[in-house]
């Protein structure tokens, strides 16, 4: 030890030198990086306004201007007599009013879930007499964030990056320099006395669990152990080194990632493991992977078939299907499997050849194919001349990909043996079923049929659904404050019926498509029946403030002619995006304000008003910022949600408020989601400014819906 | 004594009178001097280079000589009475068949002189020839019978040559004593020959033919129908001509006027009628059949001088401004007159509206740019839309009308047009040399809006309908447009397309393939197809679980080749099962997928090697891109 510590004396002085300069170097070097970066998407940026503004430059110079002869023509005299005077036709362009002010913000024509902020992420500027009039607002901002400010350097002085990268750094002087001190790091490396020796002078106690990570870092235990006391780092090393750097490794993959089916790497897993990523990932009602609405994914498996589809067509796919066999051979010879020679290469299709080697043979189940060779192969009957003719199939390869495709399949298709080898290409059916032969242990029988009760009639379906949604609507206005109108979401309970626990039926809404409970749950909305437009309150969709839904109001239209606009059911816009033209211009009020392209009748149609959709809370922290810049994009949705223009959007929020305003905003229901529809309140002429009330909670069209379903009730 | 002491006083009182009078002019003058003399020049640089055609207005629709589709615009109607010669008597010349003349009516044209032209150019255009009746008896010929001409309007109009000085009519009777082949009158007797060129061969023809014949005598009478000041000097109305017997010389091929012919005359102007030769005719300008009595005054020369009008501040009696006669014309009375006369009073207020002047005009023209307006409505809207600087007020009157013009102290002189046409025509609004090219941009040039019927009462002082009136004035797209994004004025050329027509505007895109790519747990494999599938969707836009088989089969076919590229396919096949699980697809969906891809697959042109390879990287783990990316989330980070 006296050696080390005299090693260790002069070491961690230089160590702690080389560190810092090494942290120094790096930390700049990043600076520079990122200053490069962005000088290049600055000049990318520079490069697409060009473009841009080259287009209309070019309209300029095709552009004759016509000079004015009544004025006298520019003149320029130059004091030296060489220079000739220049003469030019005065030529006078019209003054060109300046714009309004424009935040920038982006296009959206959906809504767009985002979490709410945790950290202020702007202190926002609003001219200086602002910040001097009522100085303790920004002060009250940040409170709101808990004093959190986007930026502050927390804990941002050393991440995974740099600390992998100065580990690097640092080991080429342990390479270059440090022999003689070899036999010290080897004793770091091994022993936990040294590492206490190191942390001496740091003197924190939590470093300990930190240092016992670092204890895998080669060699360079000092002077990571220096950088901590050095910057007085009060939380643990983040990652261990070798973790992270065995991350860049190729094909190294976290342990629950199951590797590329299509890759070389592709591993023999479990069906769920195949398919965890797409199962996890999908939106079931944006049908979407990962999509910006919706954050939480109910998981499939808990899905019903509607209807069981004829899993096996009883048919042989060909001469050597697997259905050619006699059931019980295959099934004897699977359970005694012997070790015969491979004469058949993996990857054949049935087809190709194998003649020779595998006779067809003839089932007793009546078949025209082997109707064929029937007489031929009438004597292969006998178990010994099977065994003989079809090879063993044991010793066919099943790789990785290949088998967690079967496991994949044969959980969609059970024993549709010829339809899984199809899909897979690269086995026969006959090899399949003995595979799956093989499996039978972990994989799951095919449901039953009888599962499914039959359907009760629809008229008396719509009768319960009526009665059941007067009581709804009854219990409604029996709370009074109907303001309440809660977000949607899936209700999941297995094996409970749609009572008072269930969320839906809680949260006064109806269960939709997308719900976990059967199709025969009172709280189901069953769509309408119409055959007219869906415009009046005949329609029992239009009449709940919701949108038709393509998929339960089969008669009106809304599930034809997607790709056409004209669609009979007039209840469908927001959801196909049938919106006006719209055009931007100065307001006739202020700033800006949006103009309609053609002329619109009453209740037609405008646009649908979109943004982010954060949460009540979130919205009351960016209004207190938008209240004080006096424009505000934020508009109701219900009772846990808000939508906020602001940052995303679409045109319809240029649309400025007024009290006799040509345009209102309605909440509607839209396949399980809320969204804002705009809508024409009288016939609009072409260009006309539009106006809505801002006042009007939206929420409010929900409301009367219960008072006027009462009125309806006779 | 007396009397000059009174007449003195009476010029002490007379002239405090003269000066308030005076100043009471000034105050007028200082009120209405300006725009008036703005309102003139603007007159006139719209009769040199218009930038609006008044026709066109849908309230001067009247003045529109072409909105009828049969093209039967105004014209002159010549209907021929007869050709009167004292020298033959035709009547009692009963043997003779020959009682009728060959008639032609010639235009003519007298340009402007251009620079190197010693004489004014002239044009003659010839309009028909006729057969007109030699001495007829009035008591045998029917009145419907009498040959008749049409000269159109359009013939008139500067629109043909801006050169033309002065429009007359030339008659040119030809009369071939008593004896003509019969040939010849069937020749003529075809109607409306108006090709030029043919004209000099016939009459070659003919005069050879008829060599050994007598020779024809030819008479020739010229009317003036426009003068020079461009005013119309034939009204409607039954004309009797002396004619002319001219040697034959062919008219076309002088130069000279036709003036200097008749001044060589020695008759004295009223002889020659006694006995001829005359040619008799009735004259009538035929417009609208609607409106027969304005028939006059609608042809678009017939403006007032300048010279007339520039002294409207002076009270000047307007007496009906004859027109001036011919003398050579014998003028009965009009078939039209008289027609009810309207007497428009314009009340001038100024000096606060303290102080009035009124002045009265019998016509519909309006007093700043002579327009003829035609109707009261018309004038009253030409007036409120194209002389904003004064406000007018109209006020029903007993005889007529009474508007009251004041100043429009509001006036700002701001543009109120089209903000698109400022902005793509810098320089252009007001073009001094002749048309220009303007943006191409498309307008609906057949539009029938709701238009409430013209009526008077709209002029009529309201205390609140004023607002209203003036929005549907301003009603369309009356201003400059920007694109939402970049603020950038939009030009008339991008107005049909929507900036948002798109549904993944190109961040969401990114958004999405980024989110994607930032999960730790999830495989290359898989996120390669989730990206796929998700810019698929999002472009496409499915809303419905029925519409999934669809999407899914549109998605083989437009992303299959890069699928098989890219060594894609189980997780593509995997992908369909999960949306089978989900209960979106049938397993027929899946199969029909699947086979489709291996046709794809078998259609598409072997790789190389190299390409293969390079290809197909991203399967590999050569592509794990940027650890950078990773670190970030996880799917079960999502779930939760």
């Amino acid at each position: 030890m006296g050696l080390t510590g005299r090693k260790s004396e002069k070491g961690p002085v230089c160590w702690r030198r080389r560190v810092k300069s090494e942290y120094m170097r790096l930390r700049q070097l990043k600076r520079f990086r990122r200053a490069d970066e962005v000088k290049s998407m600055f000049s990318s940026n520079r490069q697409k306004i060009l473009e841009r503004t080259d287009i209309l430059n070019q309209e300029w110079k095709l552009r004759r201007i016509q000079p004015v002869h009544i004025m006298t023509p520019c003149t320029v005299d130059s004091g030296f007599s060489e220079f000739s005077r220049q003469v030019i036709p005065l030529k006078t362009l019209n003054a060109v009013a300046s714009v309004p002010v424009m935040y920038s913000w982006s296009p959206l024509q959906q809504n767009f879930m985002v979490e709410d902020e945790t950290v202020l992420h702007n202190i926002p500027y609003m001219g200086d007499e602002i910040l001097d009039q009522d100085g303790t607002f920004i002060e009250e901002l940040i409170k709101n964030y808990d004093g959190k400010v986007h930026g502050d350097r927390e804990c941002g002085f050393i991440n995974d990056e740099i600390f992998v990268e100065l580990v690097n750094a640092l080991n080429q002087y342990s390479d270059n320099e440090e022999d003689d001190e070899e036999e010290d790091q080897h004793d770091c490396k091994f022993e936990k006395m040294d590492l206490c020796d190191g942390k001496d002078d740091a003197e924190d106690s939590h470093k300990d669990h930190a240092l016992i990570q670092l204890k895998y870092i080669k060699g360079i235990l000092h002077p990571k152990m220096k950088i901590f006391s050095l910057f007085n780092y009060p939380h643990v090393v983040p990652n261990p080194y070798k973790e992270l750097t065995e991350q860049q490794l190729p094909g190294a993959l976290p342990p629950e990632c199951t590797p590329n089916i299509d890759g070389p790497n592709a591993k023999s897993v479990q069906r769920e493991q195949s398919l965890h990523s797409f199962h996890t990932l999908f939106c079931r009602r944006c049908f979407k992977y990962d999509c910006f609405l919706h954050p939480f994914h109910a998981t499939p498996n808990t899905y019903k078939r509607k209807n069981i589809e004829n899993l096996v067509d009883g048919k042989p796919c060909g001469i050597y299907c697997y259905m050619e066999y006699p059931a019980g051979v295959i099934a004897e010879r699977a359970k005694t499997p012997s070790k015969r020679t491979v004469s058949r290469r993996r990857g054949r299709l049935p087809n190709s050849n194998s003649r020779p080697s595998t006779p067809t043979v003839n089932t007793e189940t009546k078949d025209t194919d082997s109707d064929r060779e029937g007489g031929a192969n009438s004597r292969c009957q006998t178990p010994v001349k099977l065994k003989l003719s079809s090879e063993p199939p044991e010793n066919v390869d099943w790789s990785g990909a290949e088998a967690s495709l079967f496991r994949v399949l044969i959980g969609t298709y059970y024993d549709n043996f010829c339809a899984i080898a199809r899909l897979i290409g690269t086995k026969t059916c006959r090899q399949v079923y003995e595979f799956r032969v093989k499996e039978s242990s972990i994989i799951a029988r095919a449901p039953a049929v009888d599962e499914n009760t039959p359907q009760r009639k629809k008229k008396r379906k719509h009768r319960l659904w009526a009665t059941h949604c007067r009581k709804i609507q009854l219990k409604k206005g029996l709370y009074g404050s109907s303001n309440h109108v809660y977000n949607y979401q899936p209700c999941d309970h297995p094996r409970q019926p749609c009572d008072s626990s269930c969320p839906c039926v809680t949260a006064q809404n109806f269960c939709e498509k997308f719900c976990q409970c059967s199709s025969e749950c009172q709280n189901r909305f069953p769509g309408c029946r119409c055959k007219a437009q869906c415009n009046t309150k005949q329609c029992p969709c239009y009449l709940a403030v919701r949108e038709c839904d393509p998929d339960l109001c089969l008669t009106c239209g809304a599930a034809d002619h997607w790709d056409s606009k004209n669609v009979s059911c007039k209840n469908c816009s927001i959801q196909r995006g049938a919106k006006k033209h719209l055009l931007l211009a100065p307001s006739d009020v202020a700033g800006w304000g949006i103009f309609i392209k053609e002329p619109v009748q009453k209740n037609e149609f405008i646009s649908e008003y979109c943004g982010e959709i954060i949460s009540q809370d979130e919205a009351d922290r960016r209004g207190k910022v938008y209240d004080k810049y006096m424009c505000s994009f934020l508009f109701n949705l219900n009772n846990d949600f808000v939508v906020d223009a602001t940052r995303k959007g679409n045109k319809i929020r240029f649309a400025n408020h007024s009290v006799n305003p040509n345009c209102y905003a309605k909440v509607m229901m839209v396949n399980g989601d809320h969204r804002i529809g705009i809508f024409a309140k009288r016939a609009i002429q072409t260009g006309e400014e539009l106006f809505f009330d801002y006042r009007y909670s939206q929420a409010d069209a929900l409301k009367y819906v219960g008072i006027e379903r009462e009125m309806e009730i006779p | 004594m007396a009397p000059q002491k009174y007449s003195a006083q009476v010029m002490n009182c007379k002239k405090p009178k003269m000066e308030q009078l005076q100043a009471d002019h000034e105050l007028f003058l200082q009120a209405f001097e300006k725009p008036t003399q703005i309102y003139r020049f603007l007159r006139t640089r719209n009769l040199i280079a218009p930038i609006l055609l008044h026709r066109t207005l849908n309230f001067m629709s009247h003045r529109n000589s072409r909105t009828n589709a049969k093209s039967l615009t105004s014209h002159l109607q010549l209907t021929f009475t007869g050709f009167f010669h004292k020298n033959d008597k035709p009547c009692q010349n009963s043997e003779n068949d020959q009682n009728s003349v060959s008639l032609e009516v010639l235009l003519v044209k007298v340009c402007h002189k251009k620079r190197k032209d010693v004489s004014c150019p002239i044009k003659q255009v010839p309009t028909g020839k006729k057969q007109v009746p030699l001495n007829p008896n009035f008591s045998q010929t029917k009145s419907g019978a009498f040959p008749s001409l049409l000269v159109s309007s359009n013939e008139f109009e500067p629109s043909n040559s801006h050169m033309v000085k002065s429009y007359s009519l030339l008659f040119r009777v030809s009369h071939t004593g008593k004896r003509d082949p019969n040939g010849f009158i069937n020749c003529e007797t075809d109607e409306n020959i108006d090709v030029k060129e043919e004209l000099p061969s016939r009459k070659k023809r003919n005069s050879s033919h008829r060599g050994d014949g007598e020779i024809p005598e030819t008479f020739v009478a010229q009317m003036t129908v426009f003068d020079k000041n461009r005013r119309l000097q034939l009204l409607d109305g039954e004309y009797e001509v002396s004619m002319q017997q001219i040697e034959d010389c062919p008219v076309s091929k002088k130069r000279a006027t036709w003036e200097t012919i008749l001044d060589g005359k020695r008759l004295p102007p009223f002889e020659t009628f006694s006995q001829g030769p005359t040619l008799q005719f009735t004259l009538r300008w035929t417009g609208d059949s609607s409106d027969p009595s304005m028939a006059p005054v609608a042809k678009p020369l017939s403006t007032r001088t300048l010279s007339e009008l520039h002294l409207l501040v002076r009270k000047q009696t307007m007496a009906k401004d004859s027109v001036s006669t011919s003398m050579q014309t014998r003028r009965e009375q009009s078939p039209c007159e008289p027609r009810q006369k309207l007497r428009i009073f314009y009340q001038f207020l100024y000096n606060n509206n303290t102080r009035q002047q009124t002045e009265a005009r019998d016509d519909l023209h309006c007093p700043w740019c002579t327009l003829n307006c035609r109707k009261l409505y018309s004038l009253l809207k030409h007036l409120k839309l194209s002389h904003s600087r004064f406000i007018f007020n109209y006020v029903p009157h007993p005889k007529g009308a009474r508007i009251d013009v004041s100043i429009n102290e509001c006036y700002d002189g701001s543009y109120v047009g089209n903000p698109q046409d400022i902005h793509s025509q810098p320089g252009f609004a007001f073009s001094r040399n002749g048309p220009v090219k303007r943006t191409a941009v498309t307008h609906i040039l057949v539009c029938r809006p709701k238009r409430f019927k013209p009526s008077l009462s709209e002029f009529l002082e309201s205390e609140d309908g004023e607002p209203e009136q003036q929005r549907t004035y301003v009603s369309g797209h009356n201003r400059l447009y920007f694109h939402s994004d970049s603020c950038m004025p939009l030009r008339p050329q991008e107005m049909e397309v929507d900036s948002e027509d798109e549904r993944d505007p190109e961040w969401l895109r990114e958004k999405t393939t980024t989110q994607i790519e930032e999960f730790t747990d999830v495989n290359e494999g898989e996120k390669e197809v989730m990206k796929l599938w998700n810019l698929h969707v999002m472009k496409n836009g499915f809303i419905s679980d029925n519409q999934m088989t669809q999407a899914s089969m549109l998605f083989v076919e437009n992303c299959g080749p890069y699928i098989i590229r890219r060594n894609l396919c189980r997780n593509f096949l995997l992908h369909l099962v999960n949306l089978h699980d989900f209960n979106l697809v049938t397993t027929a969906t899946i199969d029909r997928a699947m086979v489709r891809m291996k046709e794809i697959e078998e259609s598409l042109p072997e790789l190389e090697e190299g390409q293969d390879s390079s290809d197909a990287t991203c399967n590999g783990h050569a592509v794990s891109s940027g650890v950078s990316l990773h670190g970030k989330r996880t799917k079960s980070g999502v779930s939760d």
